[in-house]
């Protein structure tokens, strides 16, 4: 047994509720399990709690034992553990504390104390598994989002703990970062560590893993193989249901498949390809967000080009945005989606090329000016919050623009349930309430346009549904909406139109099965069709081939 | 980065040698020769844009302390104290750009400082460009609201604003980077470095040549 939890309960210091309450758990070697559940569940304090960082490191109440390999966690100290559980932490950042991807692999070995030829070895053994041969000169902090991430991970893997576990790692990675994490973690898995992964999206994962635990309020609410747990009703847990289960559930079909053959398997074992392909397809063209196409320009781009020190990071581009239309921007990591969208209330300037909003050219306006139109809601929330009350904090924008309109203000307290939270210091909110904040602060100017930054990224289902949700209002009230994410499930259903960004060029513009549609553009881009999609072609391949 | 081939702890005493006379000497004409025989070893070690970029943060200061003394002195004196405070910099800046921070907080451990005072150095330099990114998230997110944070005295009106996030995900960023030290053995008995420092005979020459150049700064025609 690799990791045994008996009763355990905690709770953090000055915390009246538990964050993890009667947890009883077991993993052997070679075994992996997914943790799953909504935000502020107790899903990080347990991996906390598997490494000694609870309560040695955090102190608060604890009942119970949890051993790892053997070792009774709280009769050891984190730096007896760490040999045999290693955590990959969320913010990769704070975890890269050496001057060199070398050094930061180094690091725990020489914590460990061991010889410089078992050092070598194992540094060695961990770069080339963690894919960091040519990175290991580097600063880590000047990587990209996906390099990080396997810096992190191999200096974890370098101390060859028998225990792994990741705390979200696929938050910030594109379709093809995600691929290639995947990859080594199956090669771990192989290597015979037990794994142990908290992650929102499942699909993500779930075909790699051989157990679920759901997580509710610090308690187990469910727990078993993938297939077992989903097929319970566990949506209200705040899980993201991976989007083949969600597809047969909104048709009314039995099975649980979570990969495009078991769709298919599944159907054929029910006698249903025929049917549900042309039930499918019907949907399926309903699927995009129909969008009539007529209304006037929001966002006129002609040809912008931008450099970075004598680096091009945007070349031609050319692009519109039309009123009440939702566009999702795709592109993998460091393809130049940030530095577009800071091109649209004037944060960066095109070197050459035409943009306008509204019809205005912006190259003379102020960032002031332009973001009466142009509402942001960042990634990071607590980029934005200073204000002592979250009523001031959502009021800075209108007061900031005199654009103070306070039935406007009023209504969207009510519609993002911040009424109760007004007098509210905004440092004491959750997560996702502090997304709820930055919604409402982006909206309080009523802008013609809003951007949201990777809004699902680390966002728990319940979020999903309300983002989904204000997405639909937003458009009901004419606004438009460009999204900037890497999550194409999201995008395939909230969206009318991807445009998708590759070194710094469009490359594809049109509705999303028509961007599916053209594989060279997806390639390009390291994008993967959703599930559904695919879904959709193998049923289509299957009929031609049965005619 | 352009690691040297002399030990950090040489180093350490050369750079401590060079700033002492800086301190000391009051005529313009040594302080503009020692200038320019550091900015000679900015040239000669192929840093003079990044001198430049550092110029950018130190010129403020200079020109800062340069108007004070001026005001509170004369001319003579506020130049004398600007071409110190440059020089002085100029100093530190080629020690640090020639010396990792790991290499020096080993160093620092070889001189017997206790092993966290000598990480938490190194790593605060390491987490200087990291938080400096962040604030160019926050400067952009605060903008992107209206408010107007273009630069000189609007940084100063609007400071909470970019002070207050900042300081937040400061904590919070420490309090992470604390957890992430403790899972990886920070500061356990028994570590075993990968790149022990080696003080060489150059590293001696070095030091010989330093105090022989310090004796002579104390030699009054320098003064």
């Amino acid at each position: 047994m690799i990791l045994r939890f008996e009763g355990v309960s905690y709770r953090y210091p000055g915390v009246e509720s538990w964050a993890l309450n009667g947890v009883d758990l077991t993993l052997r070697p070679g075994e992996s399990a997914l943790i799953a559940g909504s935000s502020g569940s107790g899903k990080s304090t347990l991996c906390r709690a598997c490494i000694g960082l609870v309560p040695h490191f955090h102190h608060g109440e604890w009942i119970g034992k949890v051993f790892v390999d053997g070792l009774d966690t709280s009769q050891h100290p984190v730096h007896e553990l760490f040999r045999h559980a290693g955590l990959v932490f969320q913010n990769t950042d704070a975890q890269l504390f050496n001057q060199t991807v070398e050094s930061e692999l180094t690091y725990g070995l020489e914590s460990l104390g061991l010889s410089h030829d078992e050092i070598e070895q194992r540094l060695n053994w961990a770069s080339q598994l963690a894919e960091l041969g040519d990175l290991m000169d580097r600063p880590p902090h000047l990587l990209s989002g996906g390099e990080k991430q396997r810096v992190a991970l191999g200096s974890i893997i370098a101390l060859q703990p028998r225990l792994l576990l990741l705390d979200e790692p696929f938050t910030h990675l594109d379709p093809q970062g995600t691929e290639e994490l995947r990859r080594i973690l199956r090669m771990m898995k192989s290597e015979g560590m037990a794994l142990i992964l908290v992650e929102h999206r499942l699909h993500e994962i779930i075909q790699d893993v051989g157990q679920i635990i759901v997580l509710h309020q610090g308690k187990i609410a469910a727990k078993g193989p993938p297939d077992q747990v989903l097929a319970r009703e566990v949506s209200d847990y705040g899980l993201n249901l991976p989007p083949l289960i969600r597809l047969f559930r909104e048709m009314g079909l039995k099975g649980r498949p979570l990969s495009v053959e078991d769709a298919i398997k599944e159907l054929k074992n029910q006698d249903l390809p025929t049917p549900f392909s042309a039930r499918l397809l019907k949907e399926g063209k309903k699927a995009s967000i129909s969008f009539p196409g007529t209304s006037p320009p929001v966002v006129e781009a002609e040809d912008i080009c931008f450099s970075y020190r004598g680096l091009p990071v945007l070349q031609d581009i050319h692009f519109n945005l039309l009123r009440g239309e939702s566009v999702a921007l795709v592109g993998r990591n460091g393809a130049g989606k940030t530095t577009l969208i800071k091109h649209l209330n004037g944060l960066l300037r095109p070197h050459s090329g035409r943009l306008k909003i509204l019809g205005q050219e912006t190259l003379r306006r102020q960032v002031s000016e332009l973001s009466r139109h142009v509402g942001f809601v960042w990634q990071n929330p607590n980029d934005q919050l200073f204000q002592p009350t979250v009523r001031e904090e959502v009021l800075t924008g209108p007061k900031a623009l005199g654009s103070y309109d306070s039935s406007w203000c009023e209504e969207l307290f009510d519609r993002f349930g911040l009424v109760s939270l007004l007098e509210r210091s905004p440092f004491t909110l959750s997560e996702g309430q502090k997304k709820r904040v930055a919604f409402a602060a982006a909206l309080a100017v009523k802008p013609e346009l809003v951007v949201l930054d990777e809004p699902t990224a680390g966002q728990d289902e319940l979020f999903r549904r309300e983002l989904a949700k204000f997405i639909v209002e937003l458009r009901r009230e004419e606004r438009t909406v460009l999204l900037v994410t890497h999550d194409l499930e999201f995008a395939a259903e909230h969206a009318n139109r991807w445009l998708v960004l590759t070194e710094g060029r469009i490359i594809a513009d049109g509705l999303p099965e028509a961007v599916m549609a053209d594989s060279k553009a997806m390639t390009r881009a390291g994008l993967r069709s959703t599930q559904r999609y695919q879904l959709i072609q193998a049923l289509e391949k299957m009929k031609e081939n049965k005619a | 980065m352009r690691p040297s081939v002399l030990d950090p702890r040489s180093k350490l005493v050369m750079v401590f040698v060079v700033a002492i006379p800086l301190m000391i000497f009051h005529r313009w004409t040594s302080l503009t020769a020692s200038l320019v025989i550091l900015m000679a070893v900015v040239l000669l070690l192929r840093l003079g844009l990044p001198w430049l970029n550092f110029l950018r943060g130190l010129g403020f200061a200079v020109l800062t302390f340069f108007v004070i003394a001026w005001l509170a002195f004369d001319f003579l004196t506020a130049f004398v104290s600007a071409l110190r405070l440059l020089a002085i910099g100029t100093a530190f800046f080629l020690f640090f750009q020639t010396t990792p921070p790991e290499a020096l907080s080993n160093a620092l451990l070889k001189m017997g400082v206790p092993y966290p005072f000598a990480f938490v150095l190194s790593a605060s330099m390491q987490f200087v460009p990291v938080l400096v990114r962040r604030l160019g998230n926050i400067r952009d997110a605060q903008r992107a609201r209206g408010i107007p944070i273009e630069g000189g005295l609007s940084l100063l009106i609007h400071l909470p604003a970019l002070a207050g996030p900042l300081l937040i995900q400061a904590f919070k960023f420490a309090d992470e980077l604390a957890e992430a030290m403790e899972a990886r053995g920070f500061g356990i008995p028994g570590r075993r470095f990968r790149h022990e420092p080696r003080f060489r005979w150059m590293d001696w020459i070095v030091v010989i040549i330093s105090v022989a150049v310090l004796v002579m700064a104390f030699w009054k025609p320098f003064r």
